[in-house]
C-alpha cells in the first residue's frame, strides 16, 4: 500500500500568551535572537510526531482535551504549517475540522453550500449534480434561504457533515462531529462513514467516545501533551488512554 | 527545520485554483451589485465626489494652474485608479481576518486570499470606467495614441497591488499598528501621487532632482500613463513607466517572501 500520509518529526509550536506581542523589531533580528526570544514564550503543541497512514486506513485520534489531536488534524489539512519536520499529504483533504465546516454565519445555506464545495474544488456542474442529495442528507430543505447563524447547533454540523463527505477527497478528517448529531442523524452519519471506508477512503477520526473510535478505526494514534504516546490497534491506543487517566483519577493509586 | 515551499509549485498551485478565484470575485461583485440596489452608484459615488469636489475648488473657486482642461477627464483619469489602489491596500489589510472561518478551513494556497482582493476592486475599475468615458464624451475629449498602453498600466498596478497586499495582509494580521498607519499613508500617497496634478506639473515646476525623486513613486509612472491616454502632452517618458516597472516588479518579490515567511504565525493567530 502506498502511504497517503507521512508525518516526520512534526512539531508546531503556539505562543503562551494570548496578547499579541511582537514588535516589527522581531521581523528585522536575526534568525538566532529571534528563536531565542520565542523559546521563553512558547509551548508545543504538538512535538516529535512521526507517523505514516497507508490508502485506506482508518486512524482514531485518542487523548484528553488540548492533548494536540484537533492541531494535529489541522496540519493535515493544512490549514495549519509546521514549525518544525515535515509532513506529506498525497492527494486533497475534505475537512470537518470546526464543527461548523467553515461556513459562513451572514450566507444562506444554499450559497455555504456552493461557496465550501467551490471552495473545496467541485464545479459547478458537479455541485449542481450533489445538491439535492446534499439538502437531504442535512435535512435543511425548508431553511435553504436562511442565513446559516440562525442555524440550531445540530443544523449546522449536519450541513457541515453533508457538504464535506460529498466531496471527492480521498483522505477524509471528522473532528468530534458525531457528538452533535441525534440519534437518527448519528445513524446516517455512520452508513456515510462506512461507504466512505468501503469506497477506500483514507479516515481520521476524533472522538471521545470509544465505541466510535472501535466502530470505524483499525489503528489509533495516542496523543499525551503533544506526543504521540502509542501508535497501534485502536484498542492498544484506548487501553493506554485508560490506564493514563485511571492513574491520574483513580482515589486510590497503588503506585 | 522550517518548512520550505518552492516558489514554482505555489505558482502553479495558484494557476490551478484559478476556477476557485474567479469563484471569489464573482461572489464579491454578487455581493457588491446585486444585494444593493444602490449598488453601482455606490461603488462609484466616491471617486465621482472627489473629482467633483477638486473640480469645484480648482475650476471654479480658482483659476486652475495645473493638469489640463477638460479638467474634470484629466482628474478622472487618475481618481479611478486610485481608487482602485486605495481600495486594495485597505482590503489587503482585512482579506485574510476578514474571512478568517473560510481561511482556516481550506487548504488552498492562500495568495489567493490577496489575488481575490486585487482582482475585485479591478473589476470594480473597469465597472467605474464607462464613467470616465461619459465625461470624456460630454467634454469633447479625445482619445490619443498613448490608449495601447492602458494594458500596461493596468498590468503595472497590479503587480504592484499584489505585492504591497501581499505585504500587508499577514503584516496588519500580526501588527494592530499597521492599520493605523496605512491610513495615514495612504492620505499622503493620494497627494504625493499625480491625481488633482500631473507629472508634467512637477516636472516644470520643480524640475531636476525633486522631479526625479518624485517619480520614484511607482503611482506616477503608473497614472501618468492612464492619462496620457488623453492628454499626449503629459506623457513623462519611458524614465517613470521604467521605475514603475522596476519598483513593481521588486514589490511583487518582497511581498511574495513576506507572505510566505509569515503564511504559519498568521495561520495560528487568526
Amino acid at each position: 500500500m502506498s502511504p497517503v500520509i507521512e508525518a516526520d518529526g512534526l512539531g508546531i509550536a503556539f505562543k503562551r500568551n494570548r496578547r499579541r506581542n511582537r514588535r516589527l523589531r522581531d521581523l528585522a533580528s536575526g534568525r538566532a535572537e529571534r528563536a531565542k526570544r520565542a523559546r521563553r514564550n512558547q509551548f508545543w503543541a504538538l512535538r516529535d510526531v512521526s507517523f505514516t497512514v497507508s490508502e485506506g486506513e482508518a486512524v482514531g485520534l485518542v487523548g484528553g482535551n488540548g492533548q494536540g489531536k484537533s492541531t494535529l488534524l489541522k496540519l493535515i489539512a493544512g490549514v495549519l504549517l509546521p514549525d518544525e519536520g515535515r509532513l506529506r499529504v498525497r492527494g486533497g483533504v475534505a475537512p470537518l475540522i470546526e464543527v461548523t465546516g467553515g461556513f459562513v454565519g451572514d450566507l444562506t445555506a444554499r450559497d455555504n453550500i456552493w461557496l465550501t464545495a467551490g471552495l473545496h474544488g467541485l464545479s459547478k456542474p458537479e455541485i449542481a449534480a450533489r445538491f439535492d442529495e446534499i439538502v437531504d442528507f442535512a435535512e435543511v430543505g425548508d431553511f435553504l434561504d436562511t442565513p446559516f447563524r440562525h442555524f440550531s447547533s445540530g443544523m449546522k454540523v449536519r450541513l457541515g457533515f453533508a457538504v464535506i463527505t460529498t466531496l471527492d477527497e480521498p483522505v477524509v478528517l471528522v473532528d468530534e462531529v458525531l457528538a452533535v448529531g441525534d440519534r437518527a442523524f448519528r445513524e446516517k452519519c455512520y452508513k456515510r462513514m462506512g461507504d466512505l471506508l468501503s469506497g477506500g477512503r483514507t479516515l481520521f477520526l476524533v472522538s471521545h467516545n470509544e465505541n466510535d473510535l472501535r466502530r470505524f478505526c483499525t489503528r489509533g494514534l495516542y496523543l499525551r501533551a503533544g506526543s504521540l504516546v502509542t501508535d497501534g490497534p485502536v484498542e492498544d491506543a484506548l487501553e493506554r488512554y485508560r490506564e493514563d487517566t485511571g492513574r491520574r483519577r483513580g482515589p486510590k493509586s497503588t503506585e | 527545520m522550517a518548512v520550505h515551499v518552492e516558489a514554482t509549485p505555489r505558482l502553479g498551485a495558484l494557476w490551478g485554483n484559478r476556477r476557485i478565484l474567479r469563484l471569489l470575485v464573482s461572489r464579491d461583485l454578487k455581493v457588491k451589485y446585486s444585494d444593493s440596489l444602490l449598488g453601482y452608484v455606490w461603488s462609484i459615488l466616491e471617486p465621482l465626489m472627489m473629482a467633483g469636489v477638486y473640480w469645484f475648488v480648482f475650476t471654479q473657486l480658482m483659476d486652475r494652474q495645473l493638469g489640463e482642461a477638460p479638467y474634470i477627464v484629466f482628474l478622472l483619469a487618475a481618481m479611478l485608479p486610485w481608487q482602485w489602489a486605495n481600495a486594495v491596500l485597505r482590503a489587503s489589510m482585512k482579506a485574510l481576518s476578514k474571512d478568517a472561518k473560510l481561511v482556516r478551513s481550506t487548504n488552498l494556497p492562500r495568495e489567493i486570499w490577496i489575488l481575490r482582493t486585487v482582482g475585485s476592486k479591478f473589476a470594480e475599475f473597469v465597472f467605474a470606467l464607462p464613467v470616465l468615458a461619459l465625461f470624456a464624451l460630454i467634454n469633447r475629449a479625445e482619445l490619443t495614441k498613448f490608449v495601447v498602453f492602458f494594458p500596461l498600466a493596468v498590468l503595472l498596478q497590479g503587480v504592484l497591488l499584489t505585492g504591497a497586499g501581499l505585504i500587508l495582509a499577514p503584516l496588519a494580521t500580526l501588527y494592530s499598528d499597521v492599520e493605523r498607519l496605512m491610513r495615514i499613508v495612504l492620505r499622503l500617497l493620494f497627494y504625493f501621487s499625480p491625481i488633482i496634478y500631473g507629472v508634467s506639473d512637477v516636472q516644470s515646476r520643480l524640475g531636476g532632482t525633486v522631479a526625479d525623486l518624485y517619480v520614484l513613486n511607482p503611482l506616477a509612472g503608473i497614472f501618468d500613463l492612464y492619462r496620457t491616454a488623453f492628454f499626449a502632452d503629459e506623457w513623462a517618458g519611458w524614465g517613470a513607466v521604467g521605475i514603475a516597472a522596476g519598483v513593481s516588479v521588486t514589490m511583487l518579490v518582497v511581498g511574495i517572501f513576506t507572505f510566505r515567511r509569515l503564511e504559519g504565525t498568521v495561520l495560528k493567530e487568526i
